[in-house]
């Protein structure tokens, strides 16, 4: 339990040193939703009804772009084989390293999601129904996005790899989120995609950091 | 226990949380409905929302179907062959599979009289296939019975 | 030990003293695949080409057309076996993952490797199909129901293992690495069997299982069988000239990839 915290806290102080690393991936795709008004129109109607889809666009790109420099750091400059050797065990470094992770990404772009549904004229139904959706699905998304971020360590395709890897993964939980807000915008009872995407998040919490965990392994065997 | 033997313990307690957590979940979740799809007698009784963009669906009734002489406006009764039926309008094409006695979806918004006016129409299949011919047997026999 | 016996075994110079036990042992090393395969690789040929003809030919020319969609139910018969052997083929690689992750025998991450563009092709295959069959008989192209979104997965999935295996030609841990994923994306498959039960989708359930007869005539049926096993024994010769050219492409320094003439 120790290591966790002690992982979490050297993790959140190196993110704070190098606010980029977390205000880049968030200022990115705040301006890419912010182009869709002006593409589309800004008609509260049109708006409205691609808002839910938005706001999952700007969670995605969010954690995609963080994703990326999980571990990218600690394999450069060869921390990560240390904590490979060290006597603590690996598995929960990994753990304290996704908590960290998303408490800089996930956590940050869902406090600001009900900003953004008010950007888009979502109603408070739906702006409630946002952010209990990116409470529930943006840890799955970071526990789901580190196994392809073990995977890809020292490969140098970057971002797009992750990408292409992970984002087939994040389909189902896009499609209950997106399915979830409308239904609550529609003032409808949406319970049901609230215990889908808990059970999808229980399900990660325990597996996704042992495979995240082999994953670093095997990325540095060689 | 030796501490690296709990660690493991503890790990293992944990991973069937988890699953268990899942399963528990996915068990509660598989209760709720989570289509936004609508029943005749949920459309008749006043649970389906008006003027929201819905699914509903069901049997379309035999005799029911009228089209438009001038143009592609189509207006069927759709039921679940209990009682239940409502009213659908749709302008276009209809799939192939759409005919009296086999069951449709609609994507629309049902009106304040109960009608629904649909966007798209599109025809569920089962898993049921058979030659013409076949199926020529079987409603001569079905007949027969009913004689 | 083991290791000790399976290298004594590989300087053995093609020796055929086979026991049962170590045969699978010998196929797990390149050099044995390869030339066990030179025999079955022209059986399987020919049995493809002959049974994807007659299945085509007996699809399409003499199987009845249903009593609801008519002759368009004829794409049954492209669209079933490529969906059937695209998810066999993943779960293939799943298997070759695991193996290779435990045991890290060669031929596993080559199989693995070599299934991934068959079966994303078939996956293709089966979308296009699909959505050709959609149109007159649903009245969509495409639905974003389960059933299809979780092949679409499917097809990402291939498509990510292809992409990742790429990355680094001919490292292990790559190889690895992949085959890590591709055991991970095998959560999606029970999600594309089950899509059809567990969630309301304009896609018909399946019209077979193990225990039940089939809810079709004898006459269609038939020639869907014989068409299944078509594209399996397609994908199985496919695949294995894919393994032979790779076993090659990897082994060029050895002794007896130089020595053998054809090539």
């Amino acid at each position: 339990m120790r290591i966790i915290l002690l992982t979490v806290k050297r993790d959140l102080l190196l993110y704070f040193r190098k606010p980029g690393d977390i205000f880049n991936p968030l200022a990115f795709s705040l301006l890419v939703i912010s182009l869709f008004p002006l593409g589309v129109g800004p008609s509260a109607d049109i708006l409205g009804e691609i808002s839910a889809g938005i706001i999952w666009v700007a969670a995605l790109l969010t954690t995609l772009f963080s994703i990326d420099l999980m571990f990218k750091e600690d394999y450069e400059d060869g921390t990560l084989e240390q904590m490979i050797l060290g006597r603590e065990p690996l598995l929960l470094v990994v753990y304290g390293k996704i908590i960290a992770q998303w408490l800089v990404g996930g956590l940050v772009i869902t406090l600001l999601s009900p900003l953004l549904g008010m950007m888009f004229y979502v109603n408070t139904d739906g702006i409630l129904a946002t952010v209990l959706a990116l409470m529930l699905a943006t840890p799955t998304m970071t526990l789901i996005g580190s196994i392809g971020a073990a995977l890809t360590l020292g490969l140098n395709k970057g971002g797009v790899l992750i990408a292409i890897l992970i984002l087939p993964l994040y389909l189902p939980v896009l499609i209950l989120g997106v399915a979830m807000i409308d239904t609550a915008t529609a003032g409808d009872n949406y319970a049901g995609h609230v215990l889908w995407l808990a059970a999808i998040l229980a399900i990660s919490i325990g597996f996704a950091p042992l495979a995240t965990e082999q994953g670093i392994r095997i990325s540095l065997s060689e | 226990m030796k501490p690296h033997r709990r660690r493991k313990l503890y790990f293992l307690l944990f991973l069937l949380l988890s699953s268990g957590g899942a399963i528990a979940l996915t068990l509660m979740a598989l209760t709720e409905n989570i289509n936004l799809f609508y029943s005749p007698a949920e459309i008749v009784s006043g649970v389906a929302p008006v003027n929201k963009r819905i699914r509903a669906g069901g049997m379309v009734l035999e005799d029911s179907i009228f089209r438009s002489e001038s143009d592609l406006e189509v207006r069927f009764i759709v039921t679940d062959l209990q009682g239940s039926e409502f009213t659908i309008f749709y302008t276009g094409i209809l799939p192939d599979l759409f005919r009296e006695g086999q069951g449709v979806v609609a994507r629309g918004a049902l009106n304040e009289d109960g009608d629904f006016l649909a966007e798209e129409v599109l025809a569920k299949h089962d898993e049921n296939y058979m030659p013409p011919e076949v199926m020529d047997v079987i409603d001569q026999a079905h007949g027969d019975l009913q004689k | 030990m083991k290791r000790m016996v399976n290298r004594k075994q590989k300087t053995e110079p093609g020796g055929c003293a086979l026991k049962m036990g170590n045969f699978f042992h010998r196929l797990g090393s390149p050099r044995p695949f390869y030339e066990l395969s030179g025999v079955v690789l022209p059986v399987a040929g020919v049995l493809t080409l002959i049974s994807l003809v007659v299945g085509s030919i007996w699809a399409l020319g003499f199987a009845p057309p249903d009593y609801q969609q008519g002759e368009s139910v004829r794409i049954m018969y492209i669209h079933v076996p490529s969906a059937i052997v695209a998810q066999s083929s993943y779960m293939m690689m799943g298997i070759a993952g695991v193996i290779f992750l435990i045991w890290r025998i060669k031929i596993a991450d080559i199989a693995l490797q070599c299934a991934a563009p068959i079966g994303a092709s078939l996956t293709f295959l089966a979308l296009v199909t699909g959505a050709i069959w959609g149109k007159p008989t649903w009245g969509a192209w495409w639905v974003w129901d389960a059933r299809l979104t979780s092949t679409l997965v499917l097809f990402f999935l291939f498509i990510g293992v292809i992409v990742l295996r790429s990355a680094k030609d001919g490292s292990e841990a790559v190889g690895r690495a992949t085959a890590m994923l591709a055991v991970v994306g095998l959560v999606n498959l029970p999600i594309i069997k089950f899509s059809v039960d567990w969630w309301f989708t304009l896609h018909q359930p399946s019209s077979f299982s193990l225990t039940e007869s089939p809810s079709m005539p004898a006459e269609m049926w038939l020639p869907l069988l014989v068409m299944v096993i078509g594209f399996y024994l397609f994908f199985f010769f496919t695949w294995m000239y894919r393994v032979r050219t790779e076993i090659l492409k990897r082994e060029h320094r050895s002794q007896w990839v130089r020595s053998i003439d054809d090539v």
